[in-house]
């Protein structure tokens, strides 16, 4: 190797590694930004939650912010797992897709709106919290959530027939020669 | 210099990236195992779409509750306008409904990254437990947010703590615990997010492999089934807020035409304890200021009486338009030689309680449309509205428009 290909080599060699280091610094900078800035609104979050405790009540609110992961983790996810087993057996392929999409459409709209169908809340001297009769549109809401639900499997069976019939029309056409 | 740097750093990177000692494999049962769990949702790429979505939902609901907890709370530095008039309704209400939209979008992302709940080994490295250990107080926070703003909007208080103050520093907590998560998962989201993500594979050991066929819901379905869901749920809510929606308002706690003269009541005079004094004969209107004066009931009507259409538009995320008449502020200033740059406190009747003052800065003092108004959609004030005369100026928070008002004082 000559010597000006011996520098060339260097060069690029050099070249390379600020590359690296120029793309390590922008990696630190992305990463690293976010992740002090992060720390930094938890330590304030903490310190005014633990330092207004007249207000937030802290034994209270680890509870229900420990409660929350607990509720989720133990409860909701093995619910949901257990509903989608049964599913897995009764319903049938083209159709377990839709009925598990209504059903965690209603799930979450019941979620969302809990404390108003069951009746929870709301001062009893003030009729305009909480004014709806909630418990009969949740039944609306829902129902047209599932008439939806109903019209795709209804498409979803026509289809499964059609496709039936002409496999079977298919194969009669192309059915092995006679004799 | 980069080497030397790289010796100098190396015992610090690998006290964070060491591996530590695997735990016996003779614990690994039950969810630990590799493949208790089966649904083709648990994908990296769905998590992070999911994960973007979410992200953008919970800044949205960061900003705006900043923005309601500085109106409420203004920093020295901060003049809050009076125009548009309806800033704060857009704020809120997008608080509020993003929230509530959350419910879904949240659920779907954290069961797409169930089994990393159960990932083994359970610690690979110090930095490996650390960002695990950063889920925890990002999932408390987002859990607790969605349930206690759920809650407070149907005003039911099952928990012992003040629901604005907690409610606002577990925010930080949870966005700061976001910040973190995003930093940690950038790789992850770059290599299975974007056009080029194929190029970007090598970035991370967690890449979207192909979706396995299967009779149950998709990667594509659940992705159908998250935004129907968000749909649904603002479609059937939005309307508390958003003007000419009432009629699809059947899921939220406030429809903006039910209460006293159509019209919802956040708290009752019963509640606040005034109904006696409100109504007492000997009621005066003070006017605290170089020229002090007071009016009686009397005294109020005789006043040049004016007209302003504006929303009430509470922290609660409803709001509701209505028909104001009264005296102007700012004429009542005047008239007791309260300069321009003046910031007023206005007092209501009731005995005690957070809200029982409201300071009224310069802005909104002075707005033309600013009433303490006497009158609501064409008939004398409710008492649940603030009987004898209420403040109702633009862009501001319900809790701040003081009701059964007998002083206003320059401050």
């Amino acid at each position: 190797m000559n010597g000006q290909a011996q520098a060339d080599q260097a060069d690029r060699r050099d070249h390379n590694g600020r590359h690296r280091a120029v793309r390590a610094v922008t990696t630190a900078v992305l990463r690293g930004g976010p992740a002090a800035a992060g720390l930094a609104a938890i330590g304030y979050g903490v310190h005014g939650l633990v330092g207004m405790r007249s207000a937030t009540n802290p034994p209270n609110a680890a509870q229900w912010l420990v409660g929350g992961i607990l509720v989720h983790d133990l409860l909701v996810v093995p619910v949901t797992m257990a509903v989608g087993l049964v599913l897995t057996r009764l319903v049938p392929a083209p159709f377990r897709a839709v009925l598990q999409g209504a059903l965690l459409i209603s799930g979450a709209v019941a979620l969302a709106s809990l404390p108003l169908w069951r009746g929870y809340g709301g001062p009893a001297d003030n009729p305009s919290v909480n004014p709806l009769p909630y418990g009969r549109n949740l039944a609306i809401v829902l129902g047209l959530v599932w008439a939806c639900a109903t019209a795709v499997i209804a498409v979803r069976a026509v289809r499964a027939v059609r496709v039936r019939r002409a496999r079977r029309s298919h194969a009669s056409a192309c059915g092995p020669p006679a004799g | 210099m980069t080497a030397t740097y790289r010796a100098y750093m190396r015992p610090f990177i690998r006290l964070f990236t060491g591996r530590l000692r695997e735990a016996p494999a003779v614990l690994r049962r039950g969810p630990l195992r590799t493949d208790a769990f089966s649904s083709r949702l648990h994908d990296p790429r769905v998590a992070s779409l999911l994960g973007m979505w979410l992200g953008v939902a919970f800044g949205v609901c960061f900003l705006t509750g900043l923005v309601s907890h500085a109106m409420q709370h203004p920093p020295s530095w901060l003049v809050w306008p009076s125009r548009p008039v309806s800033l704060y309704r857009l704020t809120q209400g997008l608080h509020v409904t993003t929230g509530l939209a959350c419910v879904p979008l949240l659920l779907a992302k954290l069961w797409t990254v169930y089994p990393r709940l159960w990932e083994w080994p359970p610690v690979r490295s110090v930095a490996h437990a650390l960002e695990r250990l950063s889920i925890v107080p990002l999932v408390a926070g987002a859990v607790f947010q969605l349930a206690t703003g759920i809650a407070n909007i149907a005003q039911w208080y099952r928990f012992r703590f003040f629901f604005t103050v907690t409610h606002y520093w577990v925010a930080w907590i949870t966005i700061g615990a976001l910040g973190v998560h995003i930093a940690a998962k950038l790789a992850v989201v770059r290599a299975n997010v974007g056009r080029r993500r194929g190029e970007r594979s090598r970035l991370t050991d967690r890449v979207s492999a192909p979706e396995q066929p299967g009779g149950g819901l998709s990667r594509r379905g659940l992705a159908v089934a998250v935004a129907s869901a968000a749909g649904v749920i603002v479609t059937t809510t939005a309307g508390q807020w958003v003007p000419g929606l009432s009629g699809l308002d059947l899921l939220a706690p406030r429809r903006p035409d039910i209460g006293p003269q159509r019209l919802p009541v956040n708290r009752t005079a019963a509640a606040a304890r005034v109904t006696a004094v409100a109504r007492a004969a000997g009621y005066r209107l003070e006017v605290v200021g170089p020229r002090p004066f007071a009016l009686t009931l009397a005294g109020l009507r005789g006043f040049p009486q004016h007209t302003s259409r504006l929303p009430i538009t509470c922290v609660e995320g409803w709001a509701a338009d209505a028909t104001w008449h009264g005296l102007r502020l700012r004429d009542l200033l005047d008239a007791a030689g309260i300069p321009a740059e003046a910031t007023v406190r206005v007092e209501s009747l009731e005995a005690g309680g957070a809200y029982r003052t409201s300071e009224v800065n310069p802005a909104h003092a002075r707005d033309p449309l600013t009433l303490l108004a006497t009158g609501l959609n064409g008939a004398d004030l409710d008492i649940d509205h603030g009987y004898p005369a209420r403040l109702i100026a633009p862009n501001r928070p319900g809790v701040l428009q003081t009701k059964w008002v007998h002083r206003v004082v320059m401050l």
